[in-house]
């Protein structure tokens, strides 16, 4: 039953005008603080916009784009932050959430577990390369040394083009990986206890349990996990800056780190745009992908 | 009543500071900076004008100046210019031209190096900055090692030559192959003749100009024609991967300076071609276990000349005050004063001062050393070559690409920047 009011607004109608109304500041400002640079961006990149002559005056059209196209080491750039996206997620995945199963499972010193998963998040990731970089040092550092003592022979960790990947990879799964298990975590510990007292009443293992109790029930959240990492993964830019410098070779040459080069090496802000308005392409189309796979489970 | 005192005191204070003058440089975090640092407090005492000097490292400051620059009013009221922005800067004209000034207040631009004055000064003879340190590079080596008799009897017997500071460059290859060994007789090498700072760009372009330069070639021509398919070149790239492979720690094609700085500070080689400015880390013995045991002496055939220089950007709130501050550094009493403490001098007369001998007896070793260099090519994109080019000579050094081919592909973006600059015609 709806209640009219003077105004002739029901008052649940009401209550939506006034919250509309507080929110339009800040959805105003967000709007304007999100939608301003993306069409500043898509603006430079159609222009001749570069550092030595910072003005709008020469429209290009899409010669931004073609130049961007026909460089030779870009499809290669592509490719490594392909690889690096699919192979940090997957571990990243699979380490966390066997990291939150067992975090579920633990009834004492939570916190301290907690604490412990969460350091690395909490350094920045500038410093989280400066510090591996030390650690994996081939001569000096304390890694090589440690794996000397087990009769190792020292590894050439970021010297050597397919180790190099695998260490910028794990690098940023040791940085990155705490996330994926918080948000898995959470919503395991969301879950109903019903099905899982229902199936242990029918003497289901704690495998079957698993298939087929708690992966249906956490797809919503793996989904929505999975497509945060996938974003922040292809923006990675600070740990090969720091570690790599996109090397050996090309080894480790992500995207972001291109597009930089582009920006502040090679002055051209106008085809940096235009590489970053195509990633922007790019990252749209597998979110609204993923958001619909996520809307279909619902 | 004395809190009152306090207060007034406080707030005259405050008014005092507002009032003094305060200019803001960028500066990168080097020791050079750091000797300017100490010797603030005497500007600031003779003049009343308060320094704010932001250190921050190399990666960080180009893309930290540039929106500066650009700007009408900039919040930098001085600034050092390294030697790869310098064709940039001037081309796109961010920089105050100091002729005038120079003028004015009588100061002599003739006591700098002229290699010097040539790299970080003038520009098509206009000047746009004073030089304020240089970097050129050299081969610091192990003088112990050199001086050890059985060393010498050992590399007689091996080369049928004397075990000397090398003179030239296949001397210095002999010996870097001669002291490459396996010293606790574990099947690994871990001492090392030579450390390659191999990470792709600004890190490997750096030192391999010295290997260019050693084997006679150089980057172009003097109208611009590059020359980095030359066999001088080509013979360059092949030394270089030879030590990456043989004479220089596995994974050193990833490191940049500061990593193969510590092989050496460790005892763990017994040459690096690097920059001069390092030599005092490896002399001082909180940084180095080698500390007493190392030479610097000329790259053989040559090192790569570098620099950064004081300038004045358009963009300057202040440029006045900037200015007294930039002749109080490069006054004569304080340039001494800089290279007392271990800075790397741009006046020729400092090289060989009484005192800064007295006080550093490798100083004249130092001036020879930049007298034998040469320059890396200056142009608007010098930037954009030394990633480029960096990525070849990468590529070729972890042996990615064959060094004929890397050095076809170092040649053609040499020749696509130098005609996108209007250098050489298509």
């Amino acid at each position: 039953m709806s209640v009219a009011t003077a105004d002739g607004l029901t008052l649940a109608g009401r209550d939506r005008r006034f919250g509309l109304l507080l929110t339009a500041p800040g959805l105003l400002s967000l709007l304007i603080v999100i939608t301003f640079p993306l069409f500043f961006t898509l603006f430079t990149s159609v222009h001749d916009y570069t550092l030595l002559t910072p003005n709008y005056d020469t429209f290009v059209g899409l010669e931004n784009y073609e130049e961007a196209l026909d460089e030779e080491y870009l499809p290669g750039s592509l490719w490594v932050t392909t690889k690096f996206v699919l192979a940090s997620i997957v571990i990243e995945f699979i380490i966390g959430f066997a990291v939150a199963l067992s975090l579920h499972a633990t009834r004492r010193f939570g916190s301290i577990y907690y604490l412990i998963l969460l350091a690395p998040l909490l350094i920045n990731p500038v410093v989280v390369g400066l510090l591996w970089r030390m650690l994996l040092h081939s001569e000096l550092g304390i890694i090589n040394y440690a794996i000397g003592l087990v009769g190792i022979s020292p590894v050439s960790w970021l010297g050597d083009a397919d180790i190099a990947f695998w260490t910028v990879v794990l690098t940023d799964i040791w940085h990155q990986v705490s996330f994926m298990a918080i948000l898995l975590v959470a919503g395991l510990a969301a879950l109903p206890r019903e099905p899982y007292e229902a199936a242990r009443m029918d003497g289901a293992s704690t495998i079957s349990c698993f298939i087929h109790i708690t992966l249906p029930l956490m797809r919503p959240v793996i989904a929505v996990a999975i497509l945060l990492r996938m974003i922040f993964a292809i923006k990675t830019f600070d740990i090969v800056f720091i570690m790599t410098k996109g090397g050996p070779g090309t080894a480790t040459d992500l995207i972001s780190y291109y597009i930089y080069r582009a920006a502040f090496f090679g002055l051209d802000i106008g085809r940096a745009s235009a590489m970053a308005a195509g990633l922007l392409v790019i990252i749209v189309a597998l979110t609204a992908y993923l958001y619909r796979y996520m809307n279909s489970l619902k | 009543m004395r809190l009152f005192l306090s207060v007034l005191a406080a707030l005259a204070l405050g008014i005092g500071a507002a009032q003094a003058q305060t200019i803001r440089i960028l500066m990168e975090t080097v020791p050079d900076t750091r000797y300017i640092q100490e010797l603030l407090p005497q500007f600031e005492e003779e003049t009343g004008i308060d320094v704010e000097i932001e250190a921050i490292s190399y990666i960080d400051m180009h893309s930290k100046l540039v929106p500066q620059l650009i700007a009408p009013e900039g919040s930098y009221d001085l600034i050092v210019v390294d030697f790869y922005w310098v064709g940039e800067f001037t081309k796109a004209g961010w920089l105050m031209p100091l002729d005038d000034l120079v003028e004015r207040d009588g100061v002599d631009v003739d006591v700098y190096v002229p290699k010097l004055m040539d790299l970080v000064g003038r520009v098509e003879g206009v000047l746009y900055m004073l030089p304020f340190y240089n970097y050129s590079m050299a081969l610091i080596y192990r003088q112990d090692l050199i001086d050890d008799a059985d060393e010498q009897a050992a590399f007689q017997d091996a080369y049928g030559m004397e075990l000397r500071v090398p003179q030239t460059w296949d001397e210095y290859w002999k010996q870097v192959e001669f002291f490459t060994r396996d010293t606790d007789g574990d099947g690994n090498r871990d001492f090392y003749g030579t450390v390659i700072q191999g990470q792709r760009g600004d890190c490997i372009s750096m030192q391999w100009a010295n290997y260019l330069y050693s084997q006679g070639g150089l980057y172009h021509d003097e109208n611009w024609n590059p020359l980095l398919d030359s066999p001088e070149a080509i013979r360059a790239m092949e030394y270089y991967r030879e030590a990456v492979e043989n004479y220089s720690p596995a994974g050193s094609e990833a490191y940049c300076f500061d990593e193969a700085f510590n092989v050496m500070a460790q005892g763990r080689a017994y040459s690096f071609v690097t920059f001069n400015i390092l030599y005092a880390g490896f002399e001082d013995p909180e940084s180095s276990e080698v500390a007493g045991k190392v030479g610097i002496t000329p790259n053989p055939g040559g090192g790569l000349n570098g620099g950064w220089g004081w300038a004045i950007p358009n963009s300057s709130p202040n440029k006045e005050a900037a200015w007294t501050f930039m002749k109080w550094a490069e006054s004569a009493a304080v340039a001494k004063e800089r290279a007392m403490l271990g800075g790397a001098p741009t006046q020729a007369g400092i090289f060989t001062d009484a005192d800064v001998v007295a006080a550093r007896p490798y100083y004249p070793i130092l001036g020879e050393i930049l007298a034998g260099t040469k320059d890396f090519p200056v142009f608007t994109y010098t930037t954009e070559f030394v990633e480029q080019v960096g990525l070849e000579l990468n590529l070729a050094a972890t042996g990615e690409k064959p060094v004929a081919e890397a050095m076809a592909s170092a040649q053609e973006r040499l020749h696509a920047l130098l005609v996108k600059d209007g250098k050489i015609e298509e």
